[in-house]
């Protein structure tokens, strides 16, 4: 144990590229002028990442994540700031540095298109010194887990985008690598192939012990493995902690959802600690409500006002036919945060 | 990783791309047809250029016609269409991957084309056979000490194309657009190296520029030593040219090389 699986300091990636003009003898301007524009990617991130952990790195569109687990794998060098991957800088080791992780970009294959999945494997194997025995176990392994059978002798371009994400994990972590990087490893995904993918990561994480860095769009992946998570935008660290605070801390209320008997009640009166959100809501199926029910939210901080006393309140009100509490959804509060920019202390 | 693994990596990438190079039957068929076409034409063509005439510049029928199937056999090997792995992945924005592997993207790259170039060894025995059928080729000349010496050259010479393969190639990390700068590539490359037309026959100008570039190292050195037309000293000369081009080469590829991932991991490609 001791040192811990991944740290990163004031981490710092800036493109340059030259600028490129319009307009006339715009190619021989930009030849002679030169001039150059340089985007910051990544802007000072700093954390560390124990041994074990899954960690979510979360972010909207060109927030950065791409960028910095580039950095962590040593496919790009950091403009400043320092990186240690397991001890080791990873692009001035990068070679020795790749045994050790496993990395899957969703958005793009590392295996060979022309090869069945199996010789793809086979070739991994290979690359990684994987001995045959502990290749048959793996394969086997991955092959029960994620359900290969079917199409391990199907070449790569012939494969669903879902199948293809399966072989693509288990080329990443055939070799047992104690590092897995994962860029958008559901996207584009059904719920079935995404519930199987997830399931997989929890189990590699905690059956062998495997630090994941997961990056990813779909909340739901973050809510089923993350405990913890690292929210980044323009490049900086928004966040960085447990996901449970980070809802407490960034929407601290609670909705008490009703839906009434009648359905034009006039003005409603928000019990002392609510206040009456109105959206457009249905009825819950199987209630007896009709489809033009009214439903209506009562909002209020759980901290403030127990939840039990704001039920009694309303029901004393009102007359409901159904009722249901419910917290905010993470997809509400990472909108919040990225609209807003920042995390409330 | 150890240096035995490395190489285990390596061979299991050259088996990988002999195995693509072999997977589309149609393409396998289509290339041995085409070469022993070539081959066909070529001794037609010839034979007939001396037809009523003994001696070109000192160059007779036989050894005229025997010079251009080889000359089409090495060519078809050492020049292909232009299909290489690692073009085509910088293209495809597929460098990054390639990077992450626990061996290094050069021996990946020369891996697999030695892979390819195995891989066009069937096709070319066919060719030779069919030269040897219609009695266009004989033996090398000097018995087994020439056989020894032309299978040393022939090995520089496949090394050397490879490096040229691979530094154009590598052109590929600075411009998306090489397709045509490849075909012109290709067309010098076939011509300077005395595939088509031996540098017997050219204008003594011409001959001299042509033996300060590398091309002439990687098929007109090893089909001369073929034929004997190399002499004791001048046969060691030949070889020690073919393999001071290898290792200038080889230096001048590592300084692209570092050149190229210095653009990708420092400016992201
Ligand atoms: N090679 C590059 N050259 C120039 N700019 C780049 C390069 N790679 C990334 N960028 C820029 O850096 C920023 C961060 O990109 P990055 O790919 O890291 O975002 P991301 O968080 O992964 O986004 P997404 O969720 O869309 O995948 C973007 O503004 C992007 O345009
Ligand atoms: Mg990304």
């Amino acid at each position: 144990m001791g040192q811990p699986m991944i740290r990163a300091e004031g981490l710092v990636k800036e493109f340059t590229r030259p600028v490129r003009r319009t307009g006339p003898l715009a190619g021989l301007r930009s030849l002679v002028t030169r001039e150059r524009v340089t985007t910051r990617a990544v802007d000072g991130v700093s954390f560390t990442v124990e041994r074990g952990e899954l960690v979510g790195y979360l972010g909207p569109n060109g927030a950065g994540k791409s960028t910095t687990i580039k950095m962590l794998t040593g496919v790009l060098v950091p403009t400043s700031g320092t990186v240690e991957v397991d001890g080791r800088v990873p692009w001035k080791d990068r070679t020795r540095n790749a045994r050790g992780i496993g990395v899957v970009f969703g958005q793009r294959t590392q295996l060979w298109h022309d090869l069945p999945l199996r010789d793809s494997f086979e070739l991994v194997a290979k690359l990684y010194g994987l001995d045959r025995p502990d290749y048959e176990r793996a394969l086997g392994r991955f092959t029960e887990l994620l359900d290969l059978g079917e199409f391990l002798d199907t070449p790569v371009r012939g494969l669903s985008l879902g199948q293809r994400m399966r072989g693509d994990l288990t080329a990443a972590m055939l070799y047992g690598p104690p590092l897995l990087y994962l860029d958008e490893p559901t996207v584009g995904l059904d719920v079935v192939a995404k519930a199987r993918i997830r399931e997989f990561v929890a189990e590699t994480n905690a059956v062998d012990g495997t630090t994941v860095v997961l990056t990813t769009h779909d909340l739901v992946d973050v809510e089923r493995l993350c405990r913890r998570v690292l929210l980044i935008d323009h490049g900086e660290v928004l966040y960085d902690g447990d996901l449970a605070a980070l809802r407490r801390r960034y929407v601290p209320y609670r909705d008490l959802v009703v839906t009434l008997a009648r359905e034009d009640d006039g003005p409603l009166v928000a019990p002392p600690g609510t206040t009456v959100v109105e959206e457009p809501r249905t009825a819950r199926a199987g209630t007896g409500a009709s489809d033009a029910a009214r439903v209506v939210a009562f909002r209020f901080d759980p901290a403030q006002t127990p939840t039990p006393a704001v039920v009694a309140a309303v029901t004393a009100e009102h007359e409901v036919v159904d009722l249901d509490v419910t917290d905010p959804d993470l997809e509400a509060v990472i909108a919040e945060i990225y609209s807003s920019g920042r995390v409330r202390a | 990783m150890t240096s035995a693994a490395q190489v285990v990596a390596l061979v299991a990438i050259g088996r990988q791309a002999v195995r693509s190079a072999l997977a589309v039957r149609s393409e396998v068929l289509v290339s041995a047809v085409a070469v022993l076409v070539r081959v066909v034409l070529v001794v037609l063509v010839w034979r007939a250029v001396y037809a009523g005439v003994d001696e070109v510049s000192g160059v007779d029928g036989p050894t005229a016609v025997a010079y251009a199937v080889l000359g089409a056999v090495f060519t078809n090997v050492l020049n292909p269409f232009w299909r290489s792995s690692l073009e085509m992945r910088v293209r495809q924005g597929r460098i990054a991957v390639d990077l992450l592997r626990p061996v290094g993207l050069v021996p990946q790259t020369l891996a697999q084309q030695v892979g390819t170039t195995a891989a066009a060894v069937p096709r070319c025995v066919l060719a030779v056979l069919l030269a040897l059928a219609i009695g266009a080729l004989r033996a090398p000349a000097g018995g087994a000490l020439g056989l020894l010496a032309f299978v040393v050259s022939t090995a520089l010479g496949i090394a050397v194309a490879l490096l040229c393969n691979l530094l154009v190639a590598m052109t590929a990390f600075w411009t998306l657009e090489v397709g045509g700068a490849l075909m012109v590539y290709r067309a010098v490359a076939q011509f300077a190296s005395g595939a088509l037309i031996p540098l017997w026959f050219m204008p003594g100008w011409l001959r001299g520029t042509l033996e300060h570039l590398p091309f002439q190292a990687q098929v007109f050195t090893p089909l001369s030593v073929y034929f004997g037309a190399l002499g004791g000293g001048d046969l060691a000369a030949a070889l020690a040219v073919q393999a001071l081009w290898v290792v200038l080469l080889a230096l001048l590829a590592q300084l692209v090389w570092s050149r190229a991932l210095h653009r990708v991991v420092v400016q992201g490609g």
